[in-house]
């Protein structure tokens, strides 16, 4: 396997498992202060025991997000020298800033986790509120630096060299506020079907039903409502790709012939060598309006662009199909729970249960395919039109080992949190019996 | 804004060396424990740092977020040649993060925990002794540039500048500060006499290791005409800070004998503060020491647009942070200063 290769894959497999635990991360400490601020109310020994159970979750998933967290801020320059050392100075407000809540964060943690009893109990439940939005705030601060790899400002280039930098600028970058939107959303989302996925399989099983569905509700609400959001940012953003990036949204559609009132497809496969798209569902003129708000706009094909400056078609399309795909599914399904707040005997069928339990991993998939859409679209840069991916890889040979050593780490990391948490419910439901 | 920047690199590097040094120390202790004590070890360690664990952690990610964003050619030269310690470093402190997780988040109590030991063990051991070889790789003149010479082979390019006596005894070094750090945390911890005379023999062992490999280090350097070691015995600073941190070692002994616990933490600290100064005075502001040159970590400093913002956001950042940071200690009486 080449280097460059091998270490793009190390960079794709060490996302797409620390985006997991960092959304995780982000998203449960606000099931827990809800559940924790239920029982200040009620005084209802069951939500003190399912705060408690979540407090677990929310302490293994950010000393996991930590480690992979620690690895990753090494690895951008392990892998990528000549990336950060051009674009470390220009993007680091957001990761000083990052660096801030993430300690802002592990502070309120640790106040939270060892103040049972210690604290007065309101200051005790705020440090819950602020590990959450410290979460979120971390996680909109990453984002809005790889928003400034797709849409890079801030900065002069010249001949190679980046000059009158300024970071505010970069940081408040065109792409920032979309993908940041997107992706918040995006873990609720996911977050939120997972956590109520895992409790609905418990009431599905019939163990220590009282507090699963208890569990549940408080997950769900979150994924319900930021399900029905997400679409409308979708929107935004694939505007957004439209007018800056328009190789890329000819990839996720697989797109070659520059059109007028262009159609969308929706599924099919990819021929990559013939150029063309079979087994597709067209929409006449759909892709021009969804992009550009008009039924006759003219879409970019990929032939347009130089060979050396096209993203890979099939993986980037499927990948979208994917996303978009399951993003729809899931907008039903929370509305479907909505509703189900007014007929209420829906959720008496065991077939509700197992339904919320097959779409625990859905929201995850999505969100990771989310991620490929993004990256591999705007391949073959790093920056955007300033620096190609090939030009920023470390001259190491034998990044091939690197990335098993990885892989195997990562895989290990995920096997164990598993089995842990799985570990944790089984307990949880002893103890009730 | 330069000074401000260097400031809270120099601080960040401290507080790793001293916070995540004192919880490594607590597996190195726990490791060189009979296994009647270990359990006992093991709980003392949990009760004190368990509210800080995930800070203590975090001052690396800091240190790291500011090299790269105001020293990027240094950085640079940082992940470049020195890829091969920093992966295993990494894959310590993973180790060791895994374990830490499974013994104290693992619902089930059972035999399992002794393999979590054994990895916290491990992993307590990897992290500090690969910090220490780079370091000890940085400054130890064995770095081959491959910008100055194109027919270096790999091993010259990535694995002669780190893999050397010289940097393995910075390792051991480490680990024996870290050892020595934990075992001064935990003399305040004691709940009785047995347990008291347990931490203080561990104490009076790691102080002697360390500065035994201190003087190794010299020696060996000194003979080897290792240009840091060299710099570092002729510059007065760093061996006034050597001399102090000394000197300081007989209070620190007399506050452990009075059990005046606070007083003992701080000449602890104060002794690692100096340390690390003597250290970087050494050279400052070189602190790359390739086979052929000395590159100055000011070489390459980012714009002045860049460190403008770095510095107010550190300066905010560290108005937020060192507040919660103190009353989080305070709260759980890691800091008993006013008791």
């Amino acid at each position: 396997m080449e280097n460059l290769e091998a270490a793009r894959l190390q960079m794709a497999i060490t996302l797409i498992f620390h985006i997991v635990f960092a959304c995780i991360g982000m998203v449960m400490p606000f099931f827990m202060v809800i559940s924790h601020y239920k029982w200040l109310k009620t005084r209802k020994e069951i939500y003190l025991k399912l705060t408690k159970a979540w407090q677990r979750g929310v302490a293994i998933f950010f000393v996991t997000g930590a480690v992979s967290g620690t690895a990753l801020s090494f690895e951008l320059g392990l892998l990528w020298p000549e990336f950060m050392k051009h674009a470390g100075p220009i993007i680091g407000m957001p990761f000083s800033l990052e660096g801030a809540a993430f300690f802002v964060e592990a502070i309120a943690l640790g106040f939270y986790l060892y103040g049972w009893k210690k604290l007065p109990e309101k200051f005790h439940w705020f440090t819950g509120v602020i590990i959450g939005i410290s979460g979120v705030m971390s996680g909109i601060l990453v984002v809005a630096a790889n928003g400034w790899m797709n849409s890079p400002s801030g900065f002069t280039y010249e001949n190679g060299v980046f000059s009158d930098i300024n970071p505010i600028e970069a940081m408040l970058n065109g792409a920032w506020f979309t993908q940041a939107l997107h992706m918040t959303l995006a873990a609720f989302v996911a977050t939120g079907f997972a956590v109520a996925g895992i409790h609905a399989y418990q009431v599905y099983k019939g163990r220590n039903v009282e507090l699963h569905k208890k569990a549940f509700r408080i997950a769900i609400i979150f994924a319900a409502v930021a399900a029905l959001l997400q679409p409308i940012s979708g929107d935004i953003s694939a505007k957004d790709v439209a007018e800056r990036q328009p190789a890329k949204l000819a990839a996720l559609e697989a797109h070659y012939e520059t059109e007028k009132g262009a159609p969308l497809y929706i599924g099919g496969i990819v021929d990559e060598e013939k150029q063309e798209v079979t087994h597709k569902i067209e929409i006449p003129k759909a892709l021009s309006f969804l992009a550009f708000g008009d039924f006759d706009a003219e879409v970019k094909g990929l032939n347009d662009f130089p060979e050396d400056e096209q993203p890979p078609v099939a993986i980037v399309h499927y990948a979208f199909q994917i996303m978009v795909g399951i993003g729809t599914l899931l907008a039903i399904v929370g509305l479907f729970y909505l509703l189900s707040l007014k007929w209420k005997k829906w959720q008496n069928h065991r077939k509700f249960w197992l339904l919320f339990t097959l779409m625990a991993p859905l929201g995850y998939i999505a969100l990771e395919a989310g991620w490929i859409v993004t990256e591999v679209g705007r391949q073959p840069w790093i920056i955007y039109q300033v620096m190609k991916t090939k030009d920023a890889v470390t001259p190491m040979p034998g990044i091939f080992y690197s990335l098993i050593t990885y892989t195997g780490m990562y895989i290990v990391l995920t096997c164990v949190v598993s089995w842990l948490l799985a570990r944790q419910i089984k307990v949880l439901n002893q103890n009730e019996a | 804004m330069l000074t401000v920047v260097l400031f809270f690199l120099f601080f960040s590097l401290f507080l790793y060396v001293l916070l995540a040094g004192a919880d490594f120390g607590g597996g190195i202790i726990e490791l060189f424990s009979s296994s009647k004590n270990q359990e006992k070890t093991k709980q003392t360690i949990y009760r004190v740092m368990g509210p800080i664990w995930e800070a203590n952690h975090i001052w690396i990610i800091i240190l790291i977020v500011i090299l790269w964003i105001g020293f990027p050619q240094y950085f640079n030269i940082f992940v470049v040649y020195l890829h091969i310690p920093i992966t295993l470093m990494l894959l310590g402190i993973t180790i060791r993060g895994l374990a830490f997780i499974f013994r104290h988040y693992d619902a089930v109590k059972g035999r399992s925990q002794g393999s979590y030991n054994a990895l916290f063990k491990l992993g307590s051991i990897l992290s500090p002794l690969f910090l220490g070889v780079i370091f000890g790789g940085l400054v130890g003149g064995n770095i081959n540039l491959f910008s100055e010479n194109h027919n270096l082979s790999f091993k010259e390019i990535y694995i002669d500048g780190w893999f050397n006596v010289f940097s393995v005894l910075i390792g051991v070094f480490y680990i024996a500060l870290c050892a020595f750090i934990a075992s001064n945390f935990l003399i305040g911890e004691a709940d009785d006499e047995d347990e008291l005379n347990l931490y203080r023999k561990k104490a009076s062992y790691s102080t002697i290791i360390l500065v035994f490999i201190g003087l190794v280090i010299l020696a060996y350097g000194y003979f080897n005409e290792i240009d840091f070691v060299i710099d570092f015995i002729e510059n007065k600073y760093s061996i006034i800070a050597v001399a102090i941190s000394g000197i300081v070692l007989i209070p620190l002994w007399k506050m452990i004998k009075l059990k005046r616990k606070a007083w003992a933490r701080i000449l602890a600290g104060v002794q690692v503060l100096l340390v690390v100064s003597a250290a970087m005075l050494a050279h400052f502001p070189d602190v790359i020491i390739t086979s052929t040159k000395e590159i100055s970590i000011l070489d390459g400093v980012a714009p002045d647009s860049v460190i403008q913002v770095l510095g107010i956001a550190l300066l905010i950042g560290g108005a937020i942070i060192l507040p919660g940071l103190y009353h989080l200690m305070k709260s759980f009486q890691l800091i008993k200063l006013f008791k």
